[in-house]
């Protein structure tokens, strides 16, 4: 083999490691889980294969209801943690001259699991948290049923408020790290061709930053759609998100509903994949324009 | 009134002072270029003549308003930046309007002002491209228009040639040089580029070490440096040595005028170009080298009665050896004492 050859393969040798795994727990979990999902299980004596899971999963006004429910909480929870992180991320590259406590605690909310954060919530926001019981001791509530039900709730609020805790700081730090990068030039460009900071912020900063917010606003959308833990810990017991769904069939003791969750665990996958592909589309579409920001032309 | 006034600037970045003292006057309509070498504090006082740098003591008065107080965006003046500083994201037509459009212009307006900036620019074909489908040139051409198309009172021009090639330089220089001519804007260059300065400006300022040292028209500053700093920074210069004796400076080369300097021992300034090998006769000379550059070649020549004295000189001739003798006189009307 010449080595113009070799040189070329390497990176691909050195990957072979990721992509064994990759191959064996996603590839082949997710085989698995198509194979199922048209309802071939010899282990259970189910030999027919076809799509009729499927058909009556759409058809199914439950798993329609959550599948809406679910886009409903993963692009309101995405939307508000990316307008909320970009919006630190301003005010951190503000403070760059000040204390660097900016640059630490809002990366904390990273750090801590999921499921401390669900806990977290549920005693800070619950009808008998803390924000209830100071109300209550200020005597602005007269009972813990006076406080809104933000957990458990039917809107999903308290789903909500626990993403947007975790995926907030996310957003920052990744459009912080991009803003930092970008070429500060760009903003006397526009204040010396007579922009104000509004127009400055708005017409030249946050389009330059639109690749990084859109991806970012795509993995947290991803993320709350097929995250498991939070919507457990914090939901209403009348609506279940999509990867609740697909455990609760899982988890039936009528065989028949394995499959229908293996269904919509593919559901959740493809939805997940596609967002990826747009992802990658969207990403090619804005470099082409040359708007990956930072050099400057 | 002059169009800008820079009064007494000094700027400093931690504890380092970059400019020292600056004072300019700069008239309506005129071209003046800053020149220096790099790290002069050249582009720092440009920023602050724009507002995008804050000065520690001293002020800029554009058309006999002091600037101190006034932001960036409100001063009108406009700078084109050494990369040019498109905005990657709009189209060329976008970027022209850029300013327009945060002055909230009529959309009509606009689209007429820009086609026009289009045309002079010479770039219509351009003006649905995106900055990176652009070659340096159109680069720095929509770079110009965005600036000129809001008809600053100052326009600011930072290195603007210093990323084109030698032929794509020469034509901008022209079409830049042309352009602040027919819509009469008053102009800032800065540079490290001597040619250049000189090409295009009616009036340069040599910023050396943070200070001014001579605001001069350019034949001045290249044939009457007032100082020997100025003199070397130009280059291609000769010193010889001698006295003066009542206004009349003497050495081998003979007298020469020296009205208003005091008597005593001073050197006389000859650039390479103000020798001349003369056949017809002068002082005797041998030449040691010669370098051919092109348009003329530089001899290294040694005085026969002063074998310690060198000089060089540029001539058209190519044809004189090393080795051989020539006779070198002074071009008249040439010299500078200093």
């Amino acid at each position: 083999m010449n080595k113009r050859r070799l040189s070329k393969i390497t990176p691909y040798i050195l990957i072979l490691p990721f992509l064994c795994m990759m191959s064996f727990v996603f590839a082949g979990g997710l085989l698995q889980a198509v194979v199922q999902s048209t309802g071939y299980m010899p282990v259970f004596g189910m030999y027919d294969v076809s799509l009729r899971y499927y058909v009556q999963l759409f058809s199914n006004a439950r798993f329609m209801s959550s599948l809406w429910y679910t886009f409903y909480i993963a692009f309101v929870s995405a939307a508000l943690s990316v307008s909320l992180g970009v919006l630190i991320a301003f005010a951190v590259d503000k403070s760059r001259s000040g204390e660097s406590l900016s640059y630490t605690l809002y990366k904390v909310p990273i750090i801590i699991p999921h499921i401390v954060v669900a806990i977290l919530v549920i005693q800070i926001f619950f009808q008998t948290g803390i924000i209830s019981r100071i109300l209550f001791a200020l005597n602005i509530i007269q009972d813990a049923t006076d406080f809104p039900l933000l957990i458990y709730d039917r809107g999903g609020i308290g789903i909500m408020l626990a993403y947007l805790y975790k995926q907030a700081p996310f957003v920052t730090l990744t459009v912080f790290t991009v803003l930092k990068g970008l070429n500060k030039k760009y903003v006397q460009v526009a204040q010396n061709l007579g922009a104000n900071s509004f127009q400055t912020v708005f017409r030249v900063t946050l389009p330059l930053l639109a690749p990084t917010i859109l991806s970012t606003f795509l993995i947290t959308f991803a993320f709350a759609f097929g995250a498991f833990e939070i919507p457990f810990l914090l939901r209403s017991p009348a609506r279940l998100t999509l990867p609740i769904l697909a455990y609760f069939d899982y988890r039936s003791p009528v065989l028949a509903h394995m499959p229908a969750a293996m269904a919509t665990s593919v559901t959740i996958s493809v939805i997940s994949l596609s967002f990826i592909v747009v992802y990658m589309w969207l990403l090619r579409a804005m470099t082409r324009r040359g708007m990956e920001g930072g050099g400057f032309l | 009134m002059s169009k800008v006034r820079i009064e007494n600037i000094h700027k400093s970045f931690g504890g380092n002072p970059v400019l020292k003292d600056i004072s300019i006057d700069i008239d309506e309509g005129e071209l003046v270029s800053i020149l220096g070498p790099s790290g002069c504090g050249k582009t720092t006082l440009l920023r602050l003549v724009a507002g995008l740098e804050t000065a520690d003591s001293g002020s800029v008065f554009i058309d006999g308003r002091c600037c101190d107080d006034i932001p960036a965006r409100k001063r009108g003046a406009v700078i084109v930046f050494q990369d040019y500083g498109l905005f990657p994201h709009m189209t060329v037509t976008a970027n022209i309007e850029f300013g327009l459009v945060a002055r909230k212009e009529n959309r009509a307006l606009r689209a007429k002002k820009t086609a026009h900036m289009l045309d002079i620019m010479q770039i219509s074909d351009k003006a649905s491209c995106y900055p990176h489908e652009l070659s340096g040139g159109q680069k720095q051409r929509v770079a110009l228009a965005r600036a000129c198309v809001l008809e600053p009172s100052l326009l600011l021009l930072d290195e603007p040639f210093s990323n084109l090639d030698t032929n794509l330089k020469d034509a901008m220089r022209e079409f830049v040089s042309d352009l602040q001519r027919d819509l009469g804007i008053t102009t800032v260059l800065v540079t490290h580029d001597k040619e250049e300065a000189f090409m295009l400006s009616q009036r340069v300022a040599v910023i050396l070490d943070g200070c001014l040292r001579q605001f001069d028209t350019p034949r001045q500053i290249y044939a009457r440096p007032r100082s020997i700093q100025v003199a070397d920074f130009i280059g291609e210069a000769n010193y010889i040595s001698g006295t003066v004796l009542s206004g009349t400076f003497s050495c081998f080369l003979g007298n020469f005028d020296a009205s208003g300097r005091p008597d005593g021992s001073a050197r006389l300034m000859l650039r390479y170009d103000h020798l001349i090998a003369d056949p017809d006769g002068g002082v005797p000379c041998q030449i040691l080298e010669k370098k051919f550059r092109g348009r003329t070649t530089t001899y290294r020549v040694v005085t026969k009665h002063d074998p310690i004295t060198e000089m060089y000189l540029n001539s058209p001739i190519d044809t004189l050896q090393p080795g051989s003798s020539v006779f070198v006189s002074v071009s008249a009307g040439s010299e500078c004492v200093l």
